[in-house]
């Protein structure tokens, strides 16, 4: 061994060579923090130093393993367009990359939440592992500069061996019995929600040149689930594990009472644990757990609490009593003219009041996690989660502990699609509480009613919008006044009922949050004045609940722009018939960016668009109505375009969706094949969540508690799909596709009713009740 | 002591038997694939092959199944392996053509369904070996306890997905 003999530049970072291992050897691509750099990590981390400090490590045998911080929730992102992003960048074949390891605190660099895959919500193309990998590539080169004794720019590199003047290398040759460390800057804060960000500019591959982005290549983890070797969080099992069931109040504002009695003689294994308002049953046998806890549940008192407005009350509520005045106005940054000049003096004025209900994730599995708090304090967590760091900071500061004695490591398990970006996604704070009670590791599963009722939801929201138009039928000012309550609450709700610390809901007493940002990024810009505010209030019950619970909302796939672009987009459709025009020509002729028109343009030529104004002039045929409807968003720099055609049966009011078209342009694809089946699943997920998603709840909780009371999309009532996918490597960057899909069916299916019907839609979901309604009205 | 036959071959069941089989396959038993989504049979994430008709093992008493087989994903391979009377060799290393032509259509997103949406179509394949797209809609929506539910909304690649294994096993039947 020799003492560190050098230290090279590579555009920022530094390569340092620590002397010669016996054998092995590995480009370790360290994470640590340059001088001028951010703190990398909480002084009290529990990761492994050695550990901590590797993103990507290239082997002596030219394997290649690479990790992140974020987990799988069925993009499949970091199985594909992970690996494909780092074998473009290092010049490596995409089999070359062995091993990906994700989201366990103690196993991964950069923490942070599973969205945003490919990279910021500006949709930059820049995911950390695409820089670090860009960084071992120069490091790499100039090691090989070094050891050929040939200028750098002599050298090209493919398949993972450099060559130049007449030699080559492979790059397992290069950093074989080697100790190499390169030290890259980074900013940011492992446990913060957005994790790490790792800085600098390094050269990239020119996008000319790639081979591996743009191939469909095959997401390792569907073998493993298809031929039943994934390990899911269901599977993992400790020795002396119990298995538990909450008793969870009968309200979202109960407190316990007394808790119920169970039968010793039938369940002789059984134990009920209390810690406050929480209440667990647990049993090494879990049919035995089940059983029990039917029977403490139903004899377990609350007290009672009816401090929700109740669903049919809830917009008067919203409108009416809710505070709206507490919270800062946000405004939308595209916010341009004088909207309330242009508004009053426009020839033809449309405005309306759009509704929105809440909605749940609905995880096809309730959500579970497994927990083993040991005798000397540490704590490890099992789960399926989204910020694998925040829920481990969430955990410490509930058992008033610092976050190194606490682990959390993520498995496969069933997608809930935002549900824990934030941390917990209900149960982990259970099992811990209830392990560290009985010594032992405990499984908590929520039932299928825990998960419908004790879960956030995505939170329901109004929008008033007022168009004016000139006398030539363009848009002269657009006025936007979106209303939602606080949409991300991480407060565990174990922890809440337990009445352990927590994190804060959202606002506090005397101010609501002003969480109701401007989510849907403006694509109109040929409006000469338009004006959007957002604004929020309290989640509802949040105040008055004695648990201070209420309906707690977070995140949803495609979070508030949802809520945002439902109004928008259905409101230009209207306004377009207001005008006598077309609505995808009504949208191009108030676009600037070319982006928008070409996808649009596609749509139209992909769709079977009848170019028309609405409604729809032929009459009903054969007791049916068929309509078109179209919608169009950007979201992390991809820019999306919908169409619709739909029928409508007036005798039953039911509507069917026959046929979606969707244009994808998000600048490079990086995998066609994984791309496509996000885009159909999210779009059948917006045309369930159209035609039929809205929770059910009284003046006490959600009273939906199943798949019959909260219905979902079945496969017969799917329309065909098709997706249409625009690769344009002009653009330079890889915008996101596993969000935008879902919230664009709404618009484009409301707006078909509205040109089947000539009546105007004004909320979701389109179930057929509300269908009749309409057309009677 | 109760005894049933998963996947080929018999197994002894200590657990009470008036207990789901989902519960008994999963703990006492190992056999991990069947999952919970409801404990109503109302999503099919659990689904088993009880002599080849799927159930749901989140309501099915391990009494129903005694005597019976049952059949998990885990067994997919040597079901077909039999059907087609391949020799060891070949059928050690021969998926069923259901997961094969999962894989081949990257049908699942998070996959928490996809064992029963799998089960379903292995039942319906065996019965209808080439379906319509009716025929397979109708499968997964109305033939059971309840419709097939995917959250994720893969219904568009689980309809190629059979179209897929319908070819590939109508393709080895000509063989």
């Amino acid at each position: 061994m020799r003492p560190v003999s050098e230290v090279i530049d590579i555009h920022g970072a530094q390569l340092s060579r620590r002397g010669f291992l016996a054998g092995g050897g590995a480009l370790v691509v360290a994470l640590e923090v340059l001088p001028d750099g951010a703190q990398a990590a909480a002084p009290n981390t529990t990761l492994n130093p050695a550990m901590l400090s590797s993103w990507i490590e290239i082997g002596a045998d030219n394997t290649v393993l690479i990790r992140t911080g974020k987990s799988d929730f069925g993009q499949g992102s970091i199985y594909t367009a992970y690996r494909q992003i780092v074998a473009e960048e290092l010049d490596i074949p995409f089999e070359a990359i062995t091993r990906v390891v994700s989201a366990d605190t103690d196993r991964t660099p950069d923490g942070g939440g599973t969205f945003g895959f490919l990279g910021d919500v500006n949709g930059n193309g820049m995911p950390n592992l695409r820089k670090v990998a860009a960084y071992a590539r120069q490091a790499l080169l100039e090691l090989a500069a070094q050891r050929l004794g040939v200028a750098r720019d002599q050298l090209s590199v493919a398949d993972g061996v450099v060559s130049g003047g007449g030699k080559r290398i492979r790059y397992g040759e290069l950093v074989k019995d080697q100790n190499l460390k390169l030290t890259i800057p980074i900013r940011g804060q492992i446990e913060g929600f957005m994790g790490l960000a790792v800085e600098g500019n390094p050269p990239m591959k020119p996008v000319a040149s790639y081979k591996v982005i743009g191939k469909s290549f095959k997401n390792s983890a569907i073998v493993s689930k298809v031929t039943a070797k994934e390990l899911w969080v269901t599977n993992v099992k400790l020795p002396g594990m119990l298995h538990a069931r909450m008793v969870h109040p009968a309200t979202l504002g109960s407190t316990l009472v007394s808790v119920g009695a169970f039968d010793k003689a039938k369940f002789p294994n059984t134990q009920v644990i209390v810690k406050g308002n929480l209440v667990g049953v647990v049993a090494p046998d879990e049919w035995e757990a089940i059983q029990a806890a039917r029977q403490v549940a139903a004899a377990t008192k609350w007290s009672d609490w009816k401090g929700l407005p109740g669903q049919a009350n809830l917009f008067r509520h919203l409108r009416s009593e809710a505070d709206w005045k507490s919270a800062r106005v946000n405004k939308g940054a595209a916010n341009k003219g004088d909207a309330a000049s242009a508004m009053a003096a426009a020839a033809k004025k449309f405005s309306a009041s759009y509704e929105l209900p809440y909605m749940k994730h609905a995880p096809i599995g309730p959500t579970m996690a497994l927990a083993d708090v040991q005798p000397d304090g540490m704590v490890t967590v099992h789960t399926h989660t989204q910020n694998a760091q925040q829920l481990r900071v969430q955990i410490a500061l509930m058992l008033g502990i610092t976050a190194d004695k606490v682990i959390v490591r993520t498995y496969a398990g069933a997608g809930h699609y935002g549900r824990s970006n934030g941390g917990n996604a209900g149960g982990e704070d259970e099992a811990v509480i209830l392990s560290k009670e009985l010594g032992r590791p405990v499984r908590v599963q929520w039932m299928r009613a825990d998960d419908m009722q004790w879960s956030t939801q995505s939170p329901a929201a109004y929008s008033d919008i007022r168009i004016g138009l000139d006398a030539g039928g363009r848009i002269a000012a657009y006025q936007a006044n979106h209303h939602m309550p606080a949409g991300q609450d991480d407060r565990p709700i174990g922890a809440v009922l337990a009445g352990l610390p927590t994190q804060r809901p959202p606002g506090d007493k005397d101010r609501p949050a002003s969480g109701n940002t401007l989510y849907d990024e403006w694509v109109y810009d040929g409006i000469l004045n338009s004006e959007e505010r957002g604004h929020s209030t309290w989640q509802i019950g949040q105040l008055d609940s004695p648990l201070a619970a209420g309906l707690r909302d977070h995140a949803m796939r495609t979070p508030g722009q949802y809520q945002q672009n439902f109004p928008r987009e259905l409101a230009l459709s209207e306004a377009a018939a207001l005008a006598g025009a077309d609505a995808i020509q009504f949208r191009i002729d108030h676009a600037k960016e070319e982006r928008l028109k070409s996808v649009l343009a596609r749509l139209r030529q992909e769709s079977g668009w009848e170019t028309r104004p609405a409604p729809n002039p032929r009459a009903a045929s054969a007791g049916e109505m068929r309509g078109q409807g179209v919608s169009v968003m950007l979201r992390s720099g991809t820019y999306w375009a919908c169409a619709c055609q739909i029928a409508v049966t007036p005798a039953t009011g039911a509507l069917a969706v026959e046929k979606i078209t969707v244009v994808v342009e998000p600048g490079i694809v990086v995998n066609p094949q994984q791309l496509k089946r996000q885009v159909e699943g999210g779009i059948l997920m917006g045309v369930s969540e159209a035609l039929y998603e809205e929770v059910a709840f009284d003046e006490s909780g959600v009273t939906a508690r199943d798949w019959q009371s909260y219905p979902i999309l079945k496969m017969a009532d799917m329309p065909e799909v098709k997706v249409v996918l625009v690769h344009r490597p002009e653009v330079g960057s890889y915008g996101g596709g596993s969000e935008a899909a879902n919230a664009l069916a709404s618009p484009a299916i409301a707006a078909a009713l509205f040109d089947a019907t000539g009546k105007p839609v004004r909320r979701l979901p389109l179930r057929p009740s509300y269908v009749k309604g309409l057309l009677q009205a | 002591m109760a005894a049933i036959t998963v996947n080929g071959a018999q197994r002894e069941v200590q657990s009470p038997v008036d207990t789901p089989l989902l519960y008994v396959l999963r703990n006492e038993l190992d056999v991990t694939s069947p999952q919970f989504g409801c404990g109503l049979a109302q999503c099919g994430a659990c689904s088993v092959l009880l002599d080849g008709r799927e159930v749901r093992a989140c309501v099915t008493p391990v009494s129903m199944a005694l005597g019976k087989e049952v059949t998990t994903i885990e067994g997919l391979p040597a079901r077909w392996a039999r059907q087609k009377k391949l020799p060891p060799a070949e059928a050690e290393k021969t998926l069923h053509p259901v997961q094969t032509a999962w894989i081949e259509e990257q049908t699942p997103l998070c996959g928490f369904c996809q064992n029963g949406m799998m089960i379903k179509a292995t039942e319906l394949l065996e019965k209808t070996p080439s379906p319509t797209d009716a025929e397979i809609k109708a499968a997964f929506t109305t033939s059971g306890p309840s419709a097939h539910l995917c959250r994720c909304g893969s219904y568009a690649a689980i309809l190629e997905a059979v179209r897929l294994a319908s070819a590939l096993m109508m393709k080895s039947g000509n063989t």
